[in-house]
């Protein structure tokens, strides 16, 4: 007996944010993927001999998704006695998510729980005697992947990709109906408007694979942008997030003039923190050039932290500034809270929820911190396994390609449905995936609930 | 004397099993209540449909019968799915339902190394948990290597018209009582399943003027590969007086036809009869309405399941109460037969209730009744007591086939009768059991779903359920068929070869489309266009018409049929993958529970099939075949 041939992936570290990741992928395909992926000085990484490693980036649609070392593995002398390759990134679950995403994209599959540890035994790898302890470890590992699924079951995530199944299997049903019953056994209004109904089931996909969320996220970090009057602690801010003296401070107003942004990680996610220039009206034309890149940033956040002067009013310029975006997307800071805490910001408290910090004294970055961390979340819509959220991301994109393709079919009016309805299959079979439904058991169950067939 | 093969029940399946076996050159008995019913067709006078039509096509490819008794005895052809592409194209075919008994029954009198013997078998005779022979009812033993049950809806049958029931194993014929008790005392599990017929009426009391026409089509399409080579310069037929054996020539095949009388010479597809459409009223739905509690089945009488794909006339009205008006098909049984089947009106109403509903749609309303209505209920035995070889887990030797498995139609039963027949067989000569898998053949598919996944309703096949709908057309299917039909032997080199050659030539004649440029891009390219046919190409070689059908198929679909050529590639791959006989689920601890349960119950052949069970996870499975391979290692 011989492992699969296809080629596997997975984050072999463990989640939390180690100083760094490693993204194990093995199978044939493995160092073609590494071409497709990974650049580097000097020859491809398949040209490379096994056992050696090279410095050099991760590319993801034409970006850098991470930078770090790229080991090759050549069969048989690797782990699970294929060939392998292993790719060491920055530390935390964000970036190995982004390594592993560009992987799965380049033609990988997602590993399921034990697989590599299966391969080397089927492989001839590890001896009989470890034989029980890798049964386990699949039993276990599957066992707490399936918790994780359970716990999402329950969830939204669940929800959606169960109504999106159903709507295509009830598209399904009626294709394949018109393929296996005659005409005059079937309403004259099957398959009215197929294309459109299909269209709209592809529409909510692509809508669900573009608020995920997570996915820009993780790729080029959330945008989080510091933004308020002047003078009111907003570089004192992004200092004490960084941890370093890196923007000036100045009791004098308008001393930041251009946006700067640096790269962090909170919580495991990649953010890209901006700190911008006070808002106000100016005749400067710099410092205007400059609060024109601060209300572009501000318009562009993911998350906006504004910041007001606790000691001074809540007027006009602020309220406007509000406005302008999501109440889920804004964090709202009353600083210098050391000095007074106004009427106008306390009564502006018991509308709003606003955390009062003093930055100088150091306090309130805590929960300034948790607040973004909990946002983030938020946005990257409640999935905290990886694992799976990778897998339902890979999922929608392939259903996606399916349909369209349907689609494409279905646009000639002497459409041949059984091409349509092929890849109608495909699609519901990585949806199916998904949810654990096979299309195979429930599509003959739709077509008799619906239509009266058979003579 | 001892068979090496007894069939018992002349079927659909058992008359392939019989022949196949006897073919094969083993000695073959076929057991069966009455002579004269051998083939007969308990309901409907057709062959063929969507998704059978592909059945019908692999056996005949085989070297099985079913495809050549229809073609000659066929009185409508039509081609159904002509606008939905090649996958899904079937035939069907009218037959004379007295014609298609009797053709049949000629083949198998004529057939060498085949007894046909008339009697009823009540028992099995086995001996340490292997079949040796079967009991008849007067207790007398006929003793064989391998016993083939294909016993229909027979076993403890139970009839139903209204209130009215008796036992009976089809209109008129006897239930068989003792042998699905039996078969349980041995541990088989029985279920009980139904199904309908609707009545027979006269045709001389329809009033055919009122009715839509549904021709035949010209020229009739046949399922036989051997009866459109032939048909042009061979007629078959036999002079009166000359006996049957006599009339038999090459190795078997009768050559005989049993209309010759009436139309002489005379050639298959010749004067296609043709069927008329009509529809229920209103007044048909209030009627039926107003009666439910008296059909058999709403009024509690039945327990086993129905066909939903075959739904009685009752249920049609129940289940889809909008719905106004259902078409009835106006069938002739015979092309002198004196009775109609009027399709789409199965139903278990008492007598008087069928006759004011029957006579409630247009053009019938002086129907006058042959037969009546009725459901039938019968014992099956679940059929993932068996392997892909149709032998049953449980008696070694002993096959089933047919509707005794839980599937319903006479093509799905011609299939499995087929592949048993050749499964004895090679069982007596010690040689390894044959299976057709699901990436090669519609019978492959059923047989897998069979074994793997029971069933709890009247089985019936569909194209849905093939994964590889481009793959598996009716087409081609001579050229899936071909290493089979080599390995079993039953087809003539000469057709043998000439399927090889046409193989050859596809193949050849694809490579160069592939790779002769013409004006813009290869030929291949240009017969890729919507519109262009092989005939348009610059360069088009005289090829036969069946290279040039698959070429163009082939080309065409090109995409579509490698994608689905490496998707069965895998499934081939973990198909292969076979479970070993020492294996022990209880001693895997690290399988759940029901899994284990599960796969000790259906005992999977395969990684594979293990896979396909409903509910045996990937992880499952990466357990089972770390098991396999350490026990491999150790042994
Ligand atoms: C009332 C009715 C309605 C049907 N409706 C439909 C339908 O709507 N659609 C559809 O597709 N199919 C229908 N069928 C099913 C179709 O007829 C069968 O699926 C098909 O004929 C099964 O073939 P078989 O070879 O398994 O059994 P059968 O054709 O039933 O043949 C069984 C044979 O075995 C013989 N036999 C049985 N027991 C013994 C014994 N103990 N000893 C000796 N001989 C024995 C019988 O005499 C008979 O010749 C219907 C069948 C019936 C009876
Ligand atoms: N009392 C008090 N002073 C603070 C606090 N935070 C910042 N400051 C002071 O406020 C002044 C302005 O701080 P910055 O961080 O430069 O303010 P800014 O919002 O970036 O100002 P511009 O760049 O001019 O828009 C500095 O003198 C800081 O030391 C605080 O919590 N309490
Ligand atoms: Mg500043």
């Amino acid at each position: 007996m011989k492992a699969d041939s296809d080629t596997i992936a997975a984050i072999a570290t463990a989640p939390g944010e180690g100083a760094i990741s490693v993204v194990r992928v093995s199978g044939p395909g493995s160092l073609e993927i590494a071409d497709r992926i990974f650049r580097c000085r000097g020859p491809l990484p398949s040209q490379r001999a096994g056992g050696s490693f090279v410095y050099g980036y991760v590319i993801h649609e034409g970006t850098v998704a991470d930078e770090g070392l790229l080991l090759i593995y050549r069969a048989p002398r690797s782990y699970t006695r294929e060939d392998s390759i292993e790719i060491q990134g920055h530390g935390g679950s964000a970036a190995s998510q982004r390594i592993l995403r560009a992987i799965l994209d380049a033609g990988a599959r997602p590993a399921n729980p034990g697989e590599f540890t299966q391969r080397a035994f089927l492989n001839g790898r590890i001896d009989l005697l470890q034989a029980e302890a890798v049964l386990d470890l699949i039993r276990a590992r599957s066992d707490r992947a399936a918790a994780a699924a359970l716990d999402q079951m329950e969830g939204r995530l669940s929800r959606i990709f169960g109504l999106m199944y159903d709507r295509l299997l009830r598209l399904a049903a009626e294709m394949e109906a018109t393929l296996d019953f005659g005409d005059e056994e079937l309403p004259p209004t099957i398959l009215q408007d197929v294309a459109l109904r299909l269209q709209a089931v592809e529409q909510e996909m692509a809508l669900v694979l573009s608020t995920w969320g997570e996915g820009h996220l993780l790729r080029e970090g959330a945008l989080v942008v510091i933004g308020g009057k002047p003078n009111v602690g907003k570089s004192t801010l992004l200092n004490s997030l960084l941890g370093t003296q890196r923007a000036i401070v100045n009791q004098v107003p308008g001393t930041t003039r251009d946006t700067i942004e640096e790269h962090m990680v909170i919580d495991g996610y990649p953010v890209r923190i901006v700190d911008t220039a006070g808002l106000r009206d100016t005749d400067c034309e710099v410092e205007g050039e400059g609060i024109r890149r601060a209300r572009h940033s501000i318009q562009k956040a993911d998350i906006l932290i504004y910041m007001m002067d606790a000691s001074g009013e809540v007027d006009e310029e602020d309220l406007a500034a509000l406005r302008a975006k999501d109440e889920g997307h804004t964090i709202i800071l009353a600083n210098k809270s050391d000095l007074a805490i106004s009427e106008s910001i306390r009564s502006y408290m018991t509308k709003t929820t606003v955390i009062a910090c003093s930055l100088v004294r150091n306090e309130g970055i805590a929960e300034i911190k948790q607040r973004i961390a909990d946002q983030l979340k938020s946005q990257s819509s409640s999935i905290h396994h990886s694992a799976i959220s990778e897998r339902h991301r890979k999922i929608l994109v392939l259903a996606i390609k399916d349909i369209q393709e349907a689609l494409l079919i279905l646009r000639d009016k002497d459409a041949e449905i059984p091409l349509a309805s092929s890849h109608i299959r495909s699609a519901l079979e990585h949806l199916g995936e998904a949810n654990g439904r096979v299309y195979h058991e429930e599509l003959l169950q739709n077509i008799f609930s619906r239509f009266c067939i058979g003579k | 004397m001892q068979y090496e093969v007894i069939v018992v029940g002349a079927g659909h399946a058992g008359c392939e099993a019989a022949l196949a076996a006897a073919r094969m050159g083993a000695t073959t008995a076929l057991i069966t209540l009455q002579s004269q019913a051998i083939a007969r067709m308990s309901c409907n006078p057709a062959v063929g449909g969507i998704a059978k039509s592909h059945i019908v096509c692999e056996i005949d490819s085989l070297g099985g019968e079913m495809a050549r008794n229809t073609d000659y005895t066929g009185i409508q052809f039509r081609t159904l799915n002509t606008k939905k592409g090649p996958a899904v194209q079937a035939f069907r075919v009218q037959c004379d339902k007295d014609a298609y008994s009797l053709r049949m029954q000629a083949v198998v009198r004529a057939a060498p190394n085949l007894s046909v013997i008339e009697a009823a078998v009540d028992g099995l005779q086995c001996h340490s948990g292997r079949v040796c022979g079967v009991v008849l009812n007067d207790q007398s033993v006929i003793q064989a290597n391998t016993v083939i049950l294909t016993t229909g809806t027979f076993l403890r049958g139970m009839i139903h018209i209204g209130a009215k029931q008796y036992p009976g194993g089809r209109n008129g014929e006897p239930a068989v009582p003792n042998l699905s008790l039996q078969l349980r005392q041995m541990g088989f599990r029985i279920g009980r399943l139904k199904t309908g017929t609707p009545p027979r009426i006269r045709k001389e009391s329809i009033a055919w003027e009122k009715l839509s026409v549904q021709p035949g089509e010209e020229p009739p399409s046949f399922f036989s590969d051997e009866v459109r080579q032939e048909q042009m310069f061979h007629v078959e037929h036999c002079e009166s007086g000359s006996s049957l054996e006599s009339s038999c020539g090459r190795s078997g095949q009768a050559l005989f036809h049993v209309e010759q009388s009436a139309l002489r010479p005379w050639s298959p597809g010749w004067c296609q009869v043709p069927c008329y459409i009509t529809h229920t009223t209103t007044e048909t739905h209030a009627i039926i309405r107003e009666n439910l509690s008296k059909s058999s089945m709403y009024g509690g009488n039945i327990t086993g399941t129905g066909v939903r794909y075959c739904p009685s006339i009752e249920d049609k009205i129940v289940k889809f109460a909008d719905k106004d008006s259902h078409h009835v098909f106006l069938e002739p049984e015979g092309r002198t037969h004196p009775d109609i089947y009027p399709n789409g009106t199965s139903n278990s109403l008492p007598e008087d209730i069928q006759e004011r509903m029957i006579r409630s749609i247009p053009g019938m309303e002086r129907a006058v009744f042959s037969k009546w209505a009725y459901a039938i209920e019968y014992d099956f035995c679940d059929p993932t007591q068996l392997f892909h070889s149709l032998e049953s887990k449980i008696i070694e030797g002993l096959y089933m086939a047919g509707q005794i498995n839980g599937t319903t139609g006479y093509e799905e039963a011609a299939g499995q009768g087929f592949l048993a027949g050749v499964n004895a067989v090679r069982k007596c000569r010690g040689l390894n059991s044959w299976t057709l898998s699901r990436t090669e053949s519609y019978i492959g598919v059923l047989i897998d779903d069979l074994v793997t996944k029971g069933t709890n309703e009247p089985y019936r096949m569909f194209t849905s359920r093939a994964e590889y709908r481009l793959l598996l057309r009716q087409d081609n299917a001579c050229f899936r068929m071909l290493p089979h039909a080599k390995e079993i032997g039953i087809v003539g080199s000469e057709v043998l070869n000439r399927w090889q050659r046409q193989a050859q030539e596809i193949r050849t004649e694809i490579a160069r489309l592939e790779k002769t440029a013409s004006q813009a891009g290869t030929l291949a390219q240009m017969l890729r266009r919507t519109g262009v046919s092989y005939a348009d190409l610059n360069g088009a070689l005289p090829l036969d018409s069946k290279v040039v059908e698959q070429v163009e198929i082939e080309v065409k679909y090109a995409g579509y049929i490698t994608r689905e050529s490496q998707q069965a590639l895998k499934l081939q791959q973990i198909d292969s993958q076979l479970i070993p006989n020492w294996i022990n689920y209880d001693s895997i601890q690290t399988l759940r529970y029901e899994c284990r349960e599960k796969l000790k119950r259906l005992r999977p052949e395969s990684i594979g099939q293990a896979a396909r069970i409903s509910g045996v996870t990937p992880a499952d499975i990466a357990i089972l075949a770390i098991v396999i391979k350490r026990g491999e290692g150790t042994r």
